[in-house]
């Protein structure tokens, strides 16, 4: 590692980073590499992001960065110097100086560590009081004014933990980081798990924060498009390695490593008139064994042979980029695209596309077989509502006098054989009770459900497995939604035995067969895992599997992309809509996120606190909205502006390589 | 299930207190299945001076009916033990079905199983066994095993309870019900396998108390007089009034073992809580 000037003109450096490795070496079993020699510097009053997907180090360069690891995790080599002073080796009780006036965290999932049995006030008291030793009046009126700067009412001091939304914990966690007027203070994943509006809104927070209080910020996010619209510059992190650190702006238009150009064909604008995604295929490598050369290259479009030799930072302008072929004409595969009109996934195209093939033969062969005469039907709501109660009122939510929540209120929509409709809000707007009570796993309180003739609604328990046969769902957390202690044959095997009833051959063959088509190939080596041996697409391929195990004629997909990486959500969204095409099912689409919305479904219907505000075809209600709430959620997404300039320098391109 | 209890089992083997606590149980195990070869004289045989102090051939000294103390503490060890595992496990059985359902069911089971076990963590545990115990027509281990296990399932119906519920409640579970499950594969091969580190802290946890409710009740003259058990040695060496003839021994030695088993089996409690708590989580 070379060493070189900071790249920051016009601001001095504030914290700077050098030669950084962090291992972390846990009791039983091999070290991970976490942190593979790190050289950055963030100047004063710089927002900068530091992106890459899950597994790749962020959180643990952040908390490297502002001297928080815990072991196992150590700094093994390099040095941190904030404000000149060299923090890499200071112990505990010189720590706790820079803690004040100084470094902060925004912890990872921080807004679920607020102790669920103290009041926000009694947290800003714990900060406050034992740091600065404030009386109590004098913690109130400072606590009252943080609370205030995060946007949240004073009345929140008195409320607990479980009494807020995602949002207004995020808030209180971000206020009690500012409490000690942290010079540094390093964001992490601050808005993932929240819903679209809100992320945007705690976004705009951070970044009002940062110019009236002019801390310095460092946000971590596995979100691109997130971080480009708000920093001033990015770091993309890979493998441990920092490969492109770049001004957002230069490089949201003309990203020069492959892995940042992929991660930007990842985002989309859903109002476009032609959506494109790309995805990456693959997984970042395991960091207990870093890879040899290029740890990029297994999943590279671009890599050759020079890509064997660990490629070495280049100076770009005010930036830098680690690649053997940078700088290049960067055309990134995409996996699925949607023009206005009927639904077109891309044809095979040999990257990373084993899925499309295998999927389509198999699912094609399994056609003839099974789908027989019961053809598809619609699914009707009429007048669909459910309350529940609640013990105690849940701010902001639909509260109604006494302890009912209505979740749903008077919902009617009709779902044709075959079609494939979106049903996008916030949350709390009730779409994943709509899903559940539409697979008969909670009963409406009034409105009646039907698909075809049945009436849903009204089925006895013990006539449910049968309704399952024709109705699935996919659910939302790949984590929950697989038992830990079975291996993900075993759980797809079962519905293959309740649901085909199969045994023996041919339970084997379907079982196989399923595993192909959701593109876990070869499906003998993944049937045998456990669940948490897999990636978190894996698993949603795993969930999709069991779902089809039914052979649905209608498949409620929860938010299935909402829990993973940005990098997967191409992928998974191919698959739903290969399987939809080949099998001729219809699809309820349930999602916060329009883009994803707009490339799988035809119709899109716009919930709010339980009652449809807009509904239409997709295309139309994303690029004409007409009632307010969509106008908002489209405007929460953040836009990334992709004119795909080509950089300066030589121009090569591979042969025969997918558009 | 059963790779799911053999993890269990290695990773309490890594935690130190549950490591010291299952190592003191062995050595309990191994003393109460040798103890014919480790007892200098049989524990009935009553050839021996009465109340003699501790000496050489009597490390412990005798009792007052001339019995040997020490060979009596070896051999009442198995009694302990049998009492602490068998009514440990009998109640953690009834537990788990009284909380299993309790939790997964709905309506009238859900309300009557709750009720019941909500009744039996109110009425104090002791006065109930003392009743029981003098009511039953016959008197001896059997008794207090039935006994003892009656009292003694309570608190981990309401655990178990509580965590199939929070189980249930889980995606995996609703996904499971999508494939076609029916009830009881879900609560054998869905739910249960998940709580085995509750259900091995409800184990040890029954047996603790029925290794001190075994020895108080017998302490009380409720068993039968004539077993050898620790409870019994110390039923007698009140009853001869041991301390006055400086036989102290008589009433520390068992009185320590049935301590040093308790704690044994809290330290492998300590372990399990470790496990199911990453925040006690040691190092
Ligand atoms: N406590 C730990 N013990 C061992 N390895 C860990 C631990 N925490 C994280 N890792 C490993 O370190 C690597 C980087 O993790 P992390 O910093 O959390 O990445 P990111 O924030 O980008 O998702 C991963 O390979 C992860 O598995
Ligand atoms: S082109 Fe080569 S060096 Fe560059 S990212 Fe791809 S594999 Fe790595
Ligand atoms: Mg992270």
């Amino acid at each position: 590692m070379d060493t070189r000037p900071p790249s920051q003109s016009e601001h001095a450096p504030l914290l700077t980073a050098s030669g950084l490795e962090v291992l972390y070496e846990p009791a039983g079993g091999p070290p991970v590499h976490a942190v593979r020699g790190v050289d950055i510097s963030i100047g004063q009053g710089q927002l900068v992001g530091l992106v890459g997907e899950s597994g790749c180090g962020k959180s643990t360069l952040g908390y490297a960065l502002a001297r928080l690891l815990r072991p196992p995790a150590r700094i093994a080599a390099g040095t941190v110097v904030f404000d000149s002073t060299d923090i890499t080796n200071l112990d505990r009780k010189s720590l706790r100086g820079i803690r004040h006036n100084g470094l902060a965290v925004v912890l990872q999932s921080g807004m679920n560590a607020l102790n669920p049995v103290r009041r926000v006030r009694g947290h800003f008291h714990d900060v406050l009081g034992a740091q600065q030793r404030l009386h109590a009046a004098e913690v109130d009126n400072t606590a009252e004014t943080l609370l205030s700067q995060v946007e949240l009412a004073p009345s929140v001091l008195d409320r607990y933990p479980h009494e807020l939304s995602g949002g207004m914990r995020q808030r209180v966690a971000i206020a009690l980081a500012l409490a000690l007027k942290p010079r540094l203070v390093v964001f992490d994943e601050p808005t993932t798990a929240l819903d679209v509006i809100v992320q945007r809104a705690i976004m705009d927070t951070i970044a009002r924060l940062q110019a009236e209080v002019g801390f310095t910020a460092l946000i971590i996010s596995h979100d691109l498009g997130l971080v480009l619209g708000a920093t001033d510059q990015v770091w993309v992190m890979y493998a441990g390695r920092i490969v492109e650190r770049r001004d957002s702006p230069a490089l949201a238009t003309g990203p020069l490593h492959p892995y940042s150009a992929a991660l930007l064909a990842c985002q989309g604008d859903p109002t476009a008139e032609k959506v494109e995604l790309g995805g990456i295929p693959g997984s970042p490598p395991d960091l207990s064994k870093p890879p040899e050369g290029c740890a990029f290259a297994p999943r590279c479009w671009l890599s050759g042979p020079p890509c064997k030799e660990e490629p070495h930072e280049k100076l770009v302008g005010t930036g830098s980029v680690t690649c053997h072929m940078a700088p290049t004409k960067l055309e990134v595969p995409k996996l699925i695209r949607r023009v206005d009109g009927p639904s077109e996934p891309i044809p095979d195209s040999g990257h990373g596309a084993k899925v499309p093939t295998t999927a389509s033969a198999a699912v094609a062969k399994g056609r003839g077989r099974h789908r027989d005469a019961t053809t598809a039907e619609p699914l009707a709501l009429i007048d669909v509502t459910k309350d529940f109660k609640t013990k105690r009122a849940a701010p902001s939510e639909g509260v109604q006098a006494q302890g009912l929540v209505q979740a749903v209120a008077g919902v009617s929509l009709r779902l044709e054989a075959g079609q494939a409709m979106g049903l996008v809000g916030g949350s709390g707007s009730g779409k994943t009770t709509l899903g559940r009570m539409i697979v008969g796993l909670e009963r409406p309180s009034s409105g009646s459900i039907t698909l075809g003739n049945l009436r849903v609604d009204k089925l006895r328990t013990r006539d449910l497995p049968r309704y399952w046969r024709r109705v699935q769902m996919v659910f939302q957390d790949p984590y929950a939604g697989l038992n830990p202690l079975h291996s993900v044959g075993y759980t797809v095997g079962r519905a293959i035995r309740n649901h085909q009833g199969l045994k023996g051959d041919d339970y084997r063959r379907e079982l196989l067969r399923l595993f192909d088509t959701v593109g876990l190939a070869p499906p003998e080596h993944y049937a045998a895992k456990l669940p948490h041996q897999l990636s978190g697409g894996q698993r949603q391929r795993v969930v999709i599997a069991r779902a089809l195990a039914a052979k649905p004629q209608v498949l409620v997909a929860d938010e299935p992309v909402s829990m993973l990486d940005v990098s997967l959500r191409a992928e998974i969204l191919h698959l739903l809509g290969e399987l939809r095409k080949n099998t001729g099912a219809s699809l309820l689409y349930i999602t916060h996120d329009l883009l994803s919305a707009r490339l799988v479904t035809d119709q899109l219907v716009v919930l709010r606190q339980g009652h449809i505000v807009e509904s239409g075809p997709t295309s139309s209600v994303l690029r004409s909205p007409s009632h307010p709430y969509t106008v908002e959620l489209i405007a929460a997404i953040p836009t990334v502006q992709q004119s795909q300039t080509v950089p300066a320098g030589a121009i090569t391109e591979r042969p025969g390589e997918p558009v | 299930m059963r790779t799911t209890i053999f993890r269990v089992a290695a990773t309490l083997w890594a935690n130190r207190k549950a490591r010291a606590g299952l190592s003191i149980l062995f050595v309990f195990a191994a003393v109460a299945v040798l103890a014919p070869l480790l007892a200098p004289y049989s524990p009935t045989a009553t050839n021996f001076a009465r109340s003699a102090p501790a000496s050489w051939s009597h490390p412990l000294g005798t009792t007052g009916s001339g019995q040997d103390a020490l060979s009596q503490l070896l051999y009442g060890t198995r009694i302990s033990l049998f009492v602490g595992f068998g009514a440990g496990l009998a109640a953690t059985i009834v537990a788990m079905l009284v909380g299993v359902v309790a939790g997964y069911a709905r309506g009238p089971i859900e309300v009557i199983l709750g009720f019941a076990t909500n009744l039996f963590l109110v009425i104090p545990g002791l006065p109930l066994m003392i009743v029981l115990a003098a009511y039953l027509p016959t008197r001896g281990v059997g008794t207090i095993l039935v006994v003892v296990s009656v009292t003694g399932w309570a608190w981990g119906a309401r655990v178990l309870r509580s965590q199939t519920a929070t189980l249930a409640a889980r995606e995996f579970v609703a996904a499971a019900r999508l494939a076609g499950e029916g009830i009881w594969r879900i609560v054998w091969h869905e739910i249960v396998p998940n709580m085995v580190s509750l259900l091995a802290a409800s184990f040890f946890g029954a047996s603790t108390a029925a290794v001190l409710a075994e020895a108080g009740l017998e302490f009380l003259g409720l068993g039968n007089p004539s077993t050898i058990s620790w409870g019994t040695m110390l039923f007698w060496a009140q009853n001869s009034n041991a301390l006055l003839t400086g036989q102290w021994a008589l009433l520390v030695a068992p009185g320590l073992c049935i301590a040093l088993l308790a704690s044994a089996m809290s330290l492998v409690n300590f372990g399990i809580d470790a496990i199911g708590n990453p925040r006690l989580r040691e190092r």
